[in-house]
């Protein structure tokens, strides 16, 4: 089974997440910021991160950094409330860039396009 | 007849004249009493030299008919007064028909006095006039009588050359007084207008200058050109006789004749003025002599045009019908702002140095009055643009402050908004799997209503914060060249089927020189989509959509690509045609009314613009218009960020 290690901030979307994603037939593995991802990973390797990009402590965008050094075979998928960051070069990086959306379908759709790559 | 007690009393008389007022005409008269009571003569006359002419005038007299005085004129040499001027010495005739330097005045009836003395008055060595005395009967005049008028004479001349002097002294009070009135009426209006038709109907005055005819030129600094402003003047010699009748009737102080209103609206319509202000002339060295007083910033005086090399263009002399005129410059600070020209076309009156004088203080006044004027626009100009600026700078500032606002909230709200929808999914999936007992099966729909409602409703929700967000951070451009046609084709080909089903035709006239032009495609397709669908909706029942597109130069190697786009949809009521740029206006239920502030936003960050005209019972036209030539800064960022 595929291990999912879904950043976030907020409570309630790491929640839904979750469930959607355990629906979907996914192990998800939870962290409500960059220093407890950085735990998680020392657990055990994730097979694909989403990773929120507004969060207190270290943002979204600097952890890909450290994660694409660190961990460069892990896909990575960007999910943020809004799209403005698309225009932030250091996205590039990153495997995948979604708007959060109460509509999973478009996050589920590509996570399954990169598990099948 | 002559004896020393005579000589005393001459000396007595001439005293008291001395200590009278020192008016001219008065003094004279004085001198013709005094030689009538000393000497028994027909007939007495005084005439003085005038300098600027050089002949002697008729100023006072006795004995003879005075009515045409005026026209008694000698040069010095001409006739028995013109000799005795001319070579400084006395002379008696016996009988004026018979001497060949007679010369005698019809107007006054001089051929009457037979006999004649003629004595110069001379002041320091000159000639100032010379004093006659006549009889009807020929005789001879003897010693003791010439040297009698010889005394008198050289005991008056001084009195006379006073008065002369007075009269002058008077007449320069006379110009100072109207120099200090009209810099006083041009001090007190900010009218340029007025202060300049006080300027030049100054010159006009008797009092000063008295030309003819004035005409004031300005700078145009945009063409280079001294251009005709206002022209003051009568209109033909009729019109100039009418005028000085009227003007010698009314000696009213200057303030008032400065006051009075009527004169003033009464030039605007005169030929001359509308003449005045036709003319043109380029501020060109070798061009006019207009050009050149400005240039040079020196007044000149042109006594003969035609024989005069400094005139470049004969055709002024021709305009001004004059062959006589005198140009003044105007500056200020070193700057030239114009000319005064003035002739004396009517009564060709000769320019003199002291005229000139005069011209250039009154150009001085007008100079200032030009610049005060020019400085007040220009200051009223400045204050209006800042006025401007800061109404914009503030808009765009509210502006800027609310896309921030609003960029927060949106996202502030998004998270909740994606738990709530998500869970509201999540809910309606369960309940839709639910196995419930039969009694309960009606809950379970109502349920599954209920979780629906929600989820459509945060569909909606965030769909609006996502076009919130594009008006307020619409991000950058993913430009690349893209064909104008194709993109159209591909927005119609979308709508096809509503088209059918609505009944509309979609006619196009696309000019094919146009090709690819670099834009954000997807951003384009959002903008014509959000516009076909208005027009389709403005016509439930069908019609037809004219859509066009030409190359248009906007400026100077600027083309523009126009699409236009028209529908017969009936136009929009005025208040709406208003607003529909406006932020979260809209007429329609349900919508946002950001559809077309975000289409707004979008052309305009392509470096085009969007504007709509509105024909009420036809229809709507909407232009689009987009740079031909687009700089294609984002390309390889659109392919790397994919």
């Amino acid at each position: 089974m595929k291990k999912i290690l879904v950043v976030d901030d907020e409570h309630n979307i790491r929640l839904l997440y979750k469930e959607e994603l355990e629906d979907a037939g996914y192990e998800v593995i939870l962290a409500a910021s960059a220093a407890e991802a950085e735990q998680k990973l020392q657990e055990g390797k994730p097979d694909l991160i989403t990773l929120d990009i507004k969060m207190p402590g270290m943002g979204g965008i600097e952890f890909l950094d450290n994660l694409k050094q660190n961990h460069r075979s892990i896909p990575v998928i960007l999910c943020s409330a809004y799209g403005s960051y698309k225009q932030d070069f250091r996205v590039w990086a990153s495997d995948a860039y979604i708007v959060k959306s109460a509509d999973m379908s478009e996050l589920k759709a590509t996570i399954k396009e990169i598990f099948d790559h | 007849m002559f004896d020393d007690n005579l000589g005393l009393e001459i000396l007595k008389e001439v005293a008291k004249i001395s200590n009278s007022v020192a008016n001219l005409e008065n003094t004279l008269n004085q001198i013709i009493e005094v030689i009538r009571s000393k000497m028994h003569v027909d007939a007495i006359a005084i005439f003085l030299l005038d300098e600027e002419s050089q002949q002697l005038r008729l100023k006072a007299s006795s004995g003879a008919r005075t009515n045409r005085a005026d026209l008694v004129r000698l040069k010095v040499g001409q006739g028995l007064t013109g000799w005795a001027a001319e070579k400084k010495m006395s002379l008696a005739i016996s009988d004026t028909l018979h001497d060949p330097r007679s010369f005698h005045f019809k107007e006054i009836e001089e051929e009457k006095f037979r006999s004649m003395l003629s004595v110069p008055m001379i002041v320091n060595n000159t000639c100032i006039g010379v004093i006659n005395a006549g009889m009807e009967e020929t005789r001879v005049f003897s010693e003791n009588e010439i040297s009698l008028l010889e005394t008198i004479s050289s005991q008056v001349s001084g009195c006379i050359r006073n008065a002369l002097l007075y009269d002058q002294s008077q007449k320069l009070v006379k110009e100072l007084t109207i120099l200090y009135d009209v810099s006083l009426a041009v001090q007190t209006t900010i009218n340029v207008e007025q202060g300049l038709w006080i300027i030049l109907s100054g010159l006009t005055r008797g009092e000063a200058g008295g030309f003819n005819r004035v005409i004031l030129f300005a700078v145009n600094e945009k063409t280079n050109e001294l251009e005709g402003m206002m022209g003051l003047g009568p209109d033909s010699a009729e019109d100039a006789h009418r005028i000085w009748a009227s003007l010698s009737k009314m000696e009213g102080s200057l303030q008032q004749w400065i006051v009075s209103e009527t004169e003033k609206d009464g030039y605007q319509r005169s030929a001359f003025n509308t003449f005045a202000r036709s003319l043109r002339f380029p501020i060109k060295s070798g061009e006019s002599l207009l050009a050149e007083a400005v240039l040079q910033k020196k007044p000149l005086n042109v006594t003969n045009a035609r024989n005069d090399p400094r005139v470049m263009r004969k055709d002024l002399i021709d305009v001004l019908g004059t062959n006589a005129f005198a140009i003044a410059p105007l500056v200020a600070y070193e700057r030239s702002l114009g000319a005064i020209l003035v002739d004396n076309r009517y009564n060709n009156k000769p320019i003199i140095d002291a005229n000139m004088e005069l011209l250039t203080r009154f150009a001085t006044h007008a100079s200032w009055v030009l610049e005060n004027s020019r400085l007040f626009s220009q200051l009223s100009e400045t204050n209006r643009e800042l006025l401007s600026t800061k109404e914009q700078l503030g808009h765009s500032e509210k502006l800027a402050a609310m896309g921030e606002l609003s960029a927060e909230v949106a996202h502030e709200i998004k998270n909740p908004l994606v738990s709530i929808g998500g869970f509201a999914r999540r809910l309606q999936d369960k309940i839709a799997k639910l196995q419930v007992e039969e009694q309960y099966q009606q809950d379970c729909k109502s349920a599954l209503k209920y979780s629906e409602i929600i989820v459509t409703e945060v569909e909606r929700l965030e769909s609006l914060l996502k076009d919130i967000l594009l008006l307020s951070k619409p991000g950058d451009l993913n430009l690349r060249e893209y064909p104008v046609d194709a993109l159209l084709k591909e927005i119609i080909d979308l709508f096809q089927a509503k088209l059918l089903e609505k009944n509309i035709k979609v006619q196009t006239t696309l000019d094919t020189n146009i090709g690819s032009i670099a834009m954000d495609d997807q951003k384009m397709k959002q903008v014509l989509i959000n516009l076909l669908y208005n027009s389709i909706e403005s016509m439930p029942n069908g019609g037809k959509i004219l859509i066009v597109t030409y190359l248009e130069m906007a400026t100077k190697d600027s083309p523009m690509v126009t699409i236009r786009i028209e529908d017969a949809g009936g136009g929009i009521p005025l208040e709406v045609f208003f607003n529909v740029f406006h932020p979260f206006f809209t007429t329609k239920h349900g919508g946002t009314g950001l559809g077309l502030p975000i289409c707004k936003k979008i052309v305009e960050n392509h470096g085009g613009n969007i504007r709509m005209e509105n024909h009420i019972g036809k229809g709507l036209i909407v232009y689009i218009q987009l740079p031909l030539h687009n700089v294609c800064t984002y390309n390889s960022k659109t392919e790397s960020a994919g």
